[in-house]
């Protein structure tokens, strides 16, 4: 929310993703989800994240997701200067 | 029959349209077949959650419940995959979806699939729908997996579909995701039934009957609940828990755990399942997962065990997520999800292995002569070679078909490296690309494959390892190069607006390919025939035009010989052999109507001899063809048919007196104009000038000229032939209002330059109508036997040709010229019969040419039975004419009604009272 700011430009530009799912994901699709990192929450949460190059590419992964139908929680774009926790 | 039409098409894969069979033991789930029930009341059923939810199951049993308890209504079904997002492919899939039901449906349409380009959607949509009007009983299309296609044109044409849906007919899609059509709007409208995953999933009782009854495993109360609450009653999830369950010593422990556990239902149970499995089993299900469908054999072949019979049946039995694909039990494929979790554990543990399982299935497709599924396993396992050797082999055949884009697909997948050393196939996909309509990198390949030609030839001084590395698969397709990378050259030249290469290209044809390569030496002819067309050298162009309808008509390519047969019967008329255009046109009509199918170009060859009706003055024939057309359907035509049938008929209404008309039918012809590489020689715009000098609007006609920068002193060319001519009669008529001798004198000057333009291009088709013009001139000029001299000269060309209404066209002043030429005894006979023809014309146009479409007696006859429940085969029967005869009745009722379906038709047929 806080980068509210930004003009569309930049959300087109490449940048860190965290797409937030339902469930814990296996180390497993690492492959298909290749490029992302696997992050699981104590939460039983799960946590893709990772630098997407652009919006297409961003719809590449949430077909990904849907096809594994985990329920999807959340997309969200990080800045490229934040840290994760 | 549809046996038949389907050989025809290798790459129907029927397993597609098989309804998955019913289980022997299943929850039933009567909340839901009640609302699909509802729902056939209504156009659209949507049954739309993500994975694993049971939809195909769903749909599937209630489908064949359906059928049993009423067996008058029959379901067509489509199991949709990713290739679907193709759309001639998903058209082809659908015909053959619905022809389950009726052989009849689309029957006509499917060779227009085959074609290089497809006529619009809309226009092949309506006639299947028009199809499907007439077939009888209730009937459903379901789509399965509708998500795979993804693709707007797809998304589209299903709007369309069910937006003009009828109403004996009712679509189901099962999708993972909403489809891009409005379902708002039939929302709104209550057309919709919507199945969605909180409907999906099962509730406590269908869970404990799930697993109690159909996976028998006797759970207690609280093990039903835990399950329950953790799977939240998704289907997916109950079954692989069931199988986790079965055998498993310590009940209560799994569930505790799993219950306890976060991690993705699939994964914490595809995992339990696959450890408890024997070895064999496990590994068979891992090595299996490579393969989107699979029999024993393939299997067998994958694993490099025999016990595929035995393991397929025990994965049936044991309700491993496996689908039959057929009713012999003989192909099958897994449950996508499973298949998914099965490929990701694939990829984990055994990583090494993917590309080995690929290689194995591709080598046993293509022992089994199926070359798609074996190009498409040497890609996915990434041995480029194998695939490129694939490929090439499979080149003429799906050339034959016309499959390009599959082609297209295959090649872009290969890396460069590979293609550079393979000539034949890097210039294919040069072609290939350039069908598509790509220029880049089409050059660049084609110079490449031509570097290995010029080495080849000249070996002797190049280092024996330059050459070491070309691949030659297939000696033929090798040979075929130099004339390939010739025609694709020529071609380029055109797309270019170079016409000198192409005629430089296309030239070089005849010596580098082989007399007996239709193709190449047809194309060759087709591309030659253009550029001397657009350079003005009509005879060359004719000749051209010639051998190429031969080829092409020699290896089956209809709809572009007739296309060609326009060219040539322009051309003919340019050079001012109408009988010969006439020729033309009739054979073309025969070529397109053969064996009792009418392919894309019937319509053009019509409208093609209602030009010619036009010319020799019979009116009603040149009426009557434009009117067939509209029988024909819009599919019929090939894309300039739209203009060309509006420029004709606006010459009919001209002649009849309404010239508003004629310049709203040119308004449209104008929007409906498509370029192509044929040269536009008589522009619409310039046909509007001459409709304005007849409606006397000068100031129009001067303005036309104008803007398009055309002068007296223009230097000549063919192209700029026809608007040259029509300024020199916008003179003439300018010279009839202010008599300025000096504007007719230099317009006299000008019609004699024409002239010699015309006679040196051959154009005797200009040169009589110049002729006319330049006799009119002399006579307003008062100078009558001057005037008779041309018209003398056009008379004796014009007469073994029939002309008529190019001299009456002219009106009264002909007349009066013509009269004067008949007291000098000039061609009497014919002089007198375009008199006649000219006093039939001034005594005022005949009213207008039955333009309202009366439907004949026979045609009421059947639209008072459409308006019955009858059904087609049942009016049929009562009108004692067969379906065909019926349909074509049918066919001529919509088109004069201007309706696509039975329910409009009836509609309309009441508003006008006709019933």
């Amino acid at each position: 929310m806080n980068d509210s700011q930004a003009s569309t430009e930049d959300y087109d530009k490449p940048g860190d993703y965290e797409i937030r799912l339902w469930g814990h994901l296996d180390e497993r699709w690492a492959d298909r989800f290749a490029g992302l990192t696997i992050i699981r929450e104590a939460n039983g949460e799960t946590l893709l994240t990772g630098p997407v190059v652009d919006q297409a590419a961003l719809y590449g992964w949430l077909r990904k997701v849907r096809d594994l139908g985990m329920p999807l929680i959340s997309v969200a774009r990080v800045r490229g200067d934040q840290s994760h926790p | 029959m549809s046996s038949q039409s389907t050989q025809s098409l290798p790459t129907i894969l029927t397993t597609k349209l098989y309804v998955p069979p019913q289980r022997a033991n299943v929850v039933l789930r009567p909340r839901l077949v009640e609302r699909l029930n509802e729902g056939l009341g209504h156009r659209l059923t949507l049954v739309s959650a993500p994975a694993g939810f049971g939809k195909t199951t769903l749909v599937s049993e209630w489908v064949a419940a359906c059928a049993q308890s009423d067996p008058k209504v029959s379901a067509a079904w489509l199991s949709l995959d990713e290739a679907d997002h193709d759309l001639t492919r998903f058209l082809m899939h659908l015909i053959a979806a619905l022809q389950t039901v009726a052989p009849t449906i689309g029957a006509g349409l499917l060779p227009l699939l085959h074609a290089p380009q497809l006529p619009p959607t809309e226009s092949l949509l309506t006639a299947l729908l028009n199809d499907i009007a007439i077939v009888s009983g209730r009937f459903m299309l379901v789509l399965d997996d509708y998500h795979l296609t993804d693709a707007r044109p797809i998304d589209e044409a299903l709007a369309f579909l069910v937006e003009h849906l009828p109403p004996h007919l009712h679509v189901i899609m099962t999708t993972r995701e909403d489809p891009d059509i409005p379902l708002a709007r039939l929302r709104a409208r209550a057309q919709l039934t919507e199945i969605r995953a909180k409907d999906l999933r099962f509730t406590s009782t269908e869970a404990a009957e799930f697993l109690n009854q159909v996976m028998g495993l006797n759970l207690p109360a609280e093990a039903l609940s835990a399950l329950e609450d953790r799977t939240e009653g998704w289907i997916a999830g109950l079954q692989l828990a069931a199988l986790s369950l079965e055998g498993h010593q310590d009940t209560q422990g799994f569930i505790r755990a799993f219950a306890g556990d976060h991690r993705y239902i699939v994964d914490y149970l595809v995992a339990e399942v696959l450890e408890r499995q024997p070895r064999p089993v496990r590994q068979f299900l891992l090595q299996t997962a490579v393969l989107d469908r699979f029999n024993a054999s393939l299997c067998d072949a994958v694993t490099g065990q025999r016990d595929g019979i035995a393991q397929l049946e025990a994965l049936e039995r044991g309700n491993f997520f496996i689908v039959p694909l057929d009713d012999k039990r003989h192909w099958y494929r897994y449950h996508r999800l499973f298949a998914d979790v099965l490929s990701a554990h694939l990829k984990a543990e055994q990583a090494d292995q993917v590309a080995v399982l690929h290689q194995r299935a591709s080598a046993w497709y293509e022992q089994h002569d199926l070359p798609a599924d074996a190009i498409r396993h040497a890609l996915m396992g990434e041995d480029f070679q194998r695939a490129a050797t694939l490929i090439e082999r499979a080149v003429p055949a799906t050339r034959r078909s016309r499959q390009e884009s599959a082609l297209l697909g295959w090649l872009r997948a290969l890396p460069d490296d590979i293609l550079h050393f393979r000539p034949a196939l890097n210039v294919q996909y040069a072609g290939t690309l350039l069908i598509s309509g790509v220029m880049d990198g089409v050059e660049a390949r084609l110079s490449d494959a031509e570097r290995w030609l010029e080495m080849l030839a000249a070996s002797d001084q190049y280092p024996a390892e330059a050459l070491s590395g070309l691949v030659v698969v297939d000696e033929q397709e090798f040979r075929r190069v130099p004339g390939a990378v010739a025609m694709y050259r020529a071609a380029i030249g055109l797309l270019q607006g170079n016409v000198n290469d192409t005629l430089k290209y296309a030239g070089k044809i005849p010596e580098l390919a082989g007399e007996e390569d239709d193709l190449l030496r047809g194309s060759g002819a087709g591309l030659l025939a253009l550029a001397h067309w657009t350079r003005g050298e009509l005879e060359s162009a004719r000749q051209a035009y010639k051998e190429c309808i031969t080829r092409l008509e020699r290896i089956g390519h209809i709809s572009d010989a007739l296309g060609c047969h326009i060219a040539l019967a322009d051309i003919q008329m340019a050079q001012g052999q109408v009988l010969d255009a006439r020729n033309t046109y009739e054979r073309g009509w025969q070529l397109a109507t053969r064996g009792g199918s009418v392919l894309r170009g019937a319509s053009d060859m019509l409208v093609g001899l209602s030009q010619l009706d036009y010319e020799r003055d019979d009116l009603k024939a040149a009426t009557q063809h434009l009117l067939h057309t509209q029988e024909l359907g819009e599919l019929a035509g090939l894309p300039q048919n739209r203009y060309r049938w509006r420029a004709a008929m606006a010459r009919i209404r001209h002649a009849e007196g309404d010239l508003l008309g004629a310049l709203d039918l040119l308004h449209e012809a104008e929007q409906v104009f498509t370029r192509d590489f044929s040269p536009n020689v008589q522009p619409v715009h310039a046909l509007k000038a001459r409709l304005w000098i007849a409606q006397g609007k000068l100031d129009d006609a001067l303005g036309w000229a104008r803007e398009q920068g055309l002068s007296v002193d223009d230097p000549l060319s063919y192209l700029r032939e026809f608007e040259h001519i029509t300024l020199a009669r916008i003179r003439l008529a300018q010279s009839k209002r202010v008599r300025a001798d000096q504007l007719i004198s230099e317009t006299i000057e000008f019609l004699e330059r024409l002239l010699l333009a015309a006679e040196a291009g051959g154009r005797t088709g200009s040169v009589i109508e110049i002729l006319v013009l330049h006799a009119l001139a002399w006579q307003l000029q008062g100078n009558i036997s001057a005037a008779l001299s041309p018209l003398k000269r056009a008379l004796t060309l014009a007469e073994p040709e029939h002309y008529v209404r190019t001299f009456v066209d002219e009106g009264a002043p002909m007349m009066r010229l013509l009269e004067e030429a008949a007291k000098g005894g000039v061609a009497p006979g014919y002089v007198h019969q375009l008199l006649r023809s000219a006093g039939k014309a001034v005594e005022g146009p005949p009213v207008q040419h039955g333009l309202t479409d009366r439907l004949s007696e026979r045609e009421i006859d059947v639209l008072r039975l459409l308006a019955t429940d009858l059904s087609g085969p049942e009016i049929a029967r009562e009108l004692i004419v067969s379906l065909n005869t019926l349909r074509t009745h049918t066919r001529n009722i919509f088109a004069k009604l201007g309706a696509n379906n039975r329910r409009t038709a009836i509609r309309r047929a009441e508003e006008l009272d006709l019933l």
